[in-house]
């Protein structure tokens, strides 16, 4: 038996194709990213490993402000300290390290690095110190006030030669240096597109943060001490209360490993999940193409039953065909997935976004996992079909011609129901006050009870769809009408990718016109300026205090006010504290004072959102500790409660309460009401010219602002879609071979057709139309699975403040044309075959 | 292309002119039709007889557009079937031909009534629905309309498709086996039907069998042997008709 079916395998070459196909994509997105992931974790693996070969302690400072997304903040130390290290002994160098913003103005006056959510722009130390980071690989090391070392990458990117004057823009202002050298980071051009200011350890404290501290000290030992006793002996020498801690250079190793890890994973996660669903579509579309192999060859196994074979040999030959395919699909997918890495690699680097390179990792464990998940994918998706075929009875094998059963079972018809109607249930029961999660079983049963209901609606909707279709193409469209309808098992088979690629589309749309509307309300109902000026850095760098007082200086400006972000703990947990300036934010903003005014915030003073204040169970005129930064903790007094909290979030403080401290403060934003009397045009103009002068920020209209706030939304969507073309991809593809198995299947028919005057146009028509009603069915299901879907996301989400759903009326009516181009483009190779049919053969009996 | 209006009764419905088919080259060629010249008058019923192999369905398909010939001319009304395009022959199939097989005739998605009128659907027009009806009243299939075909005896489906070859009254039909598959019962009536055609409605019609007692309802009947025309024969009866059969060594 084994033979006979591996013989049957073989002999029908076109089928393992088209078989293969459907697993072949699947499994090559699989492996594409785990190759991706794999690959871009070990270069970074390596790119730390060689940039700490040299570093054998590190010492920092021990407290730490964790604000989420992997972005934590720390203290910066006294420099002194590299001396007090420097004296132990078993150590050879130690030096101060320092990472903070830094902007790169290009040679053409526009600052370097992306204005939106790219790479940061970073300003650092070089020195000749042993155990530096950062390499020359040509010129020379700065060295005093005015000379600046760039990174590769910003060195080209700025068009610059080595003896350029360039302005750079930090914390404390913008400054001219000299372009004395270009450096590398281990053996990469640039750590992700992020461009790097480099300067003498005096230079960037000064310059970067305050004279007289840095971010840590790298150590070197002289080689007679293990890592370990390296730095207890230098955890020995420091102040006992100073909060400090020393790592060795294994663990600072590890730990950077780790972060750009956990930043990774989660990239990694993102990419499988859409791996995943590919997969699941190509489980459906393998299925299929095995349930209609199962039933052309119907005859061939009834023959085989009549002959002698056992149910479980036609089973069991059928099964080891689908292992052939599953095993042949997930080889020809890993070789696939190897391009397709590349290919994201070559995207990100597109987006520019440039990786440390290293070969690509094919590790035993992708070979394994994706043939072992194409095999088992393949075996699973073929089991019901092959069961089926093992049932055919022996007599079957007179019949003139075979057909799949179209009967729909009334067990079909109670379990489906029962399915979707536990899922609204368990919606209706949320909505009615139940815990949140059952939402997640609702989606998955729904979408199991349409599945299982698919073969009983989809013969209605499908005459129902093809209504129009054969008022307008006449025969054709009749037949393509009633070829539709004709095996809804197979139709509804067919459908269910398009279903699940639309339905997650629909769902992903719905939600980002909802978060855009949500958007425009919250801006519009919050700001009431003219102008933004915005930088959109994550809390690392920003725009400089100082710009927000200059623009109220303007004489066409009426007020204009910056709002920045501080890291901070309270209560116990790191947060991002809103950072105003009271004297001239309530013109401009309104974030819904329940108590206290917004103007008469003081320096000691915090305003605490009202839901946040009801968690901590705090009034006006309560006392919270907050610890900044820098580590000390300041008692501030609640002067104010506010509703609207979705720019202010959980506490706003003064811009006051950080003088004096070495706190680095930024704004994100500065927000201006220009004077009524004053032309747009003039305005603008001025506000453009001072912002030029810092180098900095964006200015834009309000209109232009929350467009752009709007359209960030979009970008990520587009990423979405990006990913989820491969599903339907699949699920074109999942349309040609079934159309291509329907053709060869109704060849007589054609035959006829073509002989008593179907034209091959009238034929192509046929088949074209078939495609699109099939297309559009599972669109149509898709769509209303979709909107269901996007409302219950929306809903799961209204405590993160996501208060509105909208349909995405516009994008559902470009979903319905895509889908409707979907069936056009799968029905042009099958139509063309169907055109091929030779009309004797099909006329001729034999 | 153009049609010519039809030709006056009596005159030639359709012929072939010095054609030959040759398959295969070399020394598997095999000469399907050998020279063959073959006239088909308007309102004449006639068969084409002749052992397995001696080329009467491929003449018949050479004729109606089906297959190329190696040489010579195929003539239906009027029109050089040779010179057509394949847009051109489907047309002529669907405006001037029609088509009775032996089995398998029916769309199986379209009803009777559709299956009947499927080349004037084609066509994008109605026909003539008298005629139609006529045709329909003839072969007895009135309440048979709504049917599909899986519903329809092989005597009812072989009806339908005599009914369908009448609907676009064509200038002629051609009928291949078209009682192979039926009893004896529904092969008479079938034949019955086509012969009244022919002797009332003035249809031609051009029906391969290689059963006597089908082709002693023609009114004229051409034997083939190795492709080639070997005799002819006009008001046959099925005892001549076997006779004649028998000289074939069958």
């Amino acid at each position: 038996m084994f033979r006979f079916a591996l013989r049957s395998v073989l002999a029908r070459k076109t089928r393992l194709a088209l078989t293969s196909i459907a697993v072949v994509l699947g499994t090559a997105f699989l492996a594409g990213t785990s190759i991706f992931s794999a690959t871009l974790s070990q270069s970074f693996d390596n790119l730390f490993a060689d940039v700490f070969k040299n570093v054998n302690a590190y010492v920092r400072s021990s407290d730490v402000i964790e604000v989420g997304f992997g972005i934590e903040e720390r203290p910066r130390i006294s420099s002194s300290l590299v001396d007090t290290v420097k004296e132990v002994p078993g150590v050879l160098d130690a030096a101060g390290d320092i990472q903070a913003f830094a902007r790169v103005v290009g040679s053409d006056g526009k600052p370097l690095g992306s204005d939106g959510q790219g790479p940061p722009t970073f300003g650092s130390v070089i020195t000749d110190y042993k155990g530096s980071l950062w390499s020359i690989s040509s010129g020379r090391l700065p060295n005093g006030a005015t000379e600046v070392a760039l990174d590769e990458y910003t060195f080209d990117l700025g068009n610059f030669t080595v003896g350029d004057s360039t302005r750079v823009i930090a914390q404390s202002g913008s400054r001219e240096f000299t372009i004395v050298g270009v450096a590398s980071y281990g053996d990469v051009r640039t750590s992700g597109g992020a461009t790097f200011a480099l300067f003498d350890v005096e230079t960037a404290s000064e310059f970067l943060a305050e004279p007289g501290v840095v971010d840590q000290v790298l150590v070197t030992g002289d080689g007679s001490l293990s890592d370990e006793e390296l730095a207890s002996r230098i955890d020995d020498v420091l102040p006992k209360d100073s909060r400090l801690e020393t790592l060795t250079g294994a663990e600072i190793t590890e730990e950077a490993q780790n972060q750009i890890g956990d930043a990774l994973s989660f990239i990694s996660i993102f990419l499988s999940i859409f791996s995943y669903i590919a997969l699941g579509v190509g489980c459906f579309v393998i299925y299929n193409v095995f349930s209609i192999s199962a039933a052309q060859r119907q005859k061939e196994n009834a023959l085989l039953r009549a002959i002698g074979a056992s149910k479980r040999q036609v089973t069991g030959a059928m099964l080891i065909e689908a292992a052939v395919i599953g095993i042949f699909g997930s080889v020809i997918g890993l070789v696939s997935g190897i391009g397709l890495s590349r290919g994201l690699s070559a995207l990100l680097s597109s987006f520019g976004i440039d990786l440390p390179s290293t070969g690509l990792v094919v590790s035993t464990s992708t070979i394994i996992s994706t043939i072992i998940v194409g095999l088992l994918v393949t075996m699973l998706s073929s089991f019901l079909p092959a069961r089926r075929a093992g049932r055919v009875p022996p007599l079957a094998a007179m019949r003139e011609t075979a057909v799949e059963t179209t009967a729909v079972s009334v067990g079909r018809l109670v379990s489906g129901l029962l399915f979707t109607i536990a899922g609204v249930g368990a919606t209706i029961a949320v909505i009615a006050g139940a815990d949140a999660v059952l939402l997640g079983l609702a989606i998955v049963l729904v979408f199991i009870g349409t599945l299982i209901l698919g073969p009983i609606i989809s013969r209605p909707l499908a005459l129902f769809i093809g209504i129009p279709i054969e008022k307008i193409r006449g025969v054709p469209g009749r037949m393509a009408r009633d070829n539709a309808a004709r095996n809804p098992k197979r139709t509804a088979r067919t459908s269910a990718p398009v279903m699940i690629g639309v339905a997650l589309v629909t769902a992903v749309t719905a939600l980002a016109v909802s978060i855009q509307s949500q958007i425009r309300d919250v801006v519009g109902e919050q700001f009431y300026g003219d102008y933004a000026i915005s930088v959109n850095s994550f809390g690392f760098g920003g725009l400089s205090p100082d710009l927000a007082d200059e623009i109220n200086e303007l004489p066409e400006v009426e007020t204009a006010t910056g709002i920045g972000t501080a890291a901070a703990v309270v209560d116990g947990g790191g947060t991002l504290l809103t950072v105003i300036t009271p004297q001239t934010i309530s013109e401009i903003f309104d974030f819904g004072f329940i108590e206290g005014n917004v103007s008469s915030l003081t320096a000691d003073g915090i305003f605490v959102s009202e839901s946040r204040a009801k968690r901590l169970d705090v009034q006006v005129g309560s006392p919270i500790d907050v610890t900044l930064a820098d580590s000390s903790v300041r008692t501030l007094t609640v002067q104010g409660i506010y509703t609207k909290d979705e720019i202010a979030e959980r506490y706003i403080v003064s811009r006051d309460l950080f003088e004096g401290t070495t706190v680095a403060r930024f704004d994100f934003g500065v927000y201006i009401l220009t004077r009524d009397d004053i032309p747009d045009e003039q305005a603008r103009a001025a506000l453009q010219t001072t912002v030029d002068e810092y180098g900095v920020g964006k200015l834009q209209s309000i209109d232009e602002f929350i467009d752009e706030q709007a359209a960030q939304i979009n970008q990520l969507l587009g990423l979405i879609y990006g990913l989820l073309a491969l599903s339907i991809i699949i699920a074109i593809v999942g349309i040609i071979i079934t159309l291509l198995l329907s053709v060869y299947e109704r060849q007589r028919e054609i035959g006829l057709l073509r002989a008593v005057g179907m034209t091959r146009s009238q034929v192509r028509s046929t088949v074209r139309w078939e495609s699109v009603i099939t297309s559009l069915q599972g669109a149509v299901l898709g769509a209303i699975l979709g909107v269901g879907l996007g409302w219950i996301i929306v809903f799961a989400l209204r405590d993160q403040g996501l208060r509105s759903f909208e349909i995405p009326l516009m994008s559902l009516f470009w979903i319905l044309v895509m889908s409707f181009i979907v069936g056009v483009i799968a029905a042009v190779y099958p139509a063309y075959r169907a055109t091929k049919v030779n009309i004797l053969r099909s006329i001729t009996t034999n | 292309m153009t049609f010519q209006p039809p030709a006056p009764a009596n005159t030639v419905a359709a012929l072939v002119d010095h054609a030959s088919k040759i398959y295969g080259t070399g020394d598997s060629e095999v000469h399907a039709l050998l020279d063959v010249s073959v006239q088909f008058a308007e309102g004449e019923f006639t068969a084409i007889m002749g052992p397995s192999g001696s080329g009467k369905s491929t003449l018949m398909h050479c004729l109606a557009g089906l297959e190329d010939l190696t040489s010579g001319t195929a003539i239906i009304g009027g029109v050089v079937v040779n010179d057509l395009n394949d847009r051109d022959l489907t047309r002529l199939r669907r405006d001037k031909i029609g088509f009775v097989f032996q089995s398998f005739n029916l769309v199986p998605t379209l009803t009777a009534e559709e299956n009947i009128k499927l080349p004037l659907m084609l066509g994008g027009n109605d026909g003539d629905e008298a005629w139609i009806a006529e045709v329909i009243r003839i072969v007895h299939l009135e309440d048979r309309l709504k049917h599909r075909p899986s519903e329809l005896s092989g005597g009812q489906q072989q009806r339908v498709a005599v009914a369908r070859a009448l609907a676009s009254q064509p200038d002629i039909i051609f009928a291949d086996e078209p009682t192979g598959n039926l009893d004896s019962r529904s092969g008479t009536e079938i034949l019955t039907f086509m012969r009244h055609a022919v002797k009332d409605l003035g249809q031609t019609i051009v029906m391969v069998t290689h059963d006597p007692v089908a082709a002693s309802y023609a009114d004229r009947i051409i034997f083939l042997a190795d492709g080639q025309v070997v005799d002819e024969m006009r008001e046959p009866t099925p005892e001549r008709v076997l006779d004649r059969m028998k000289q074939f060594g069958n």
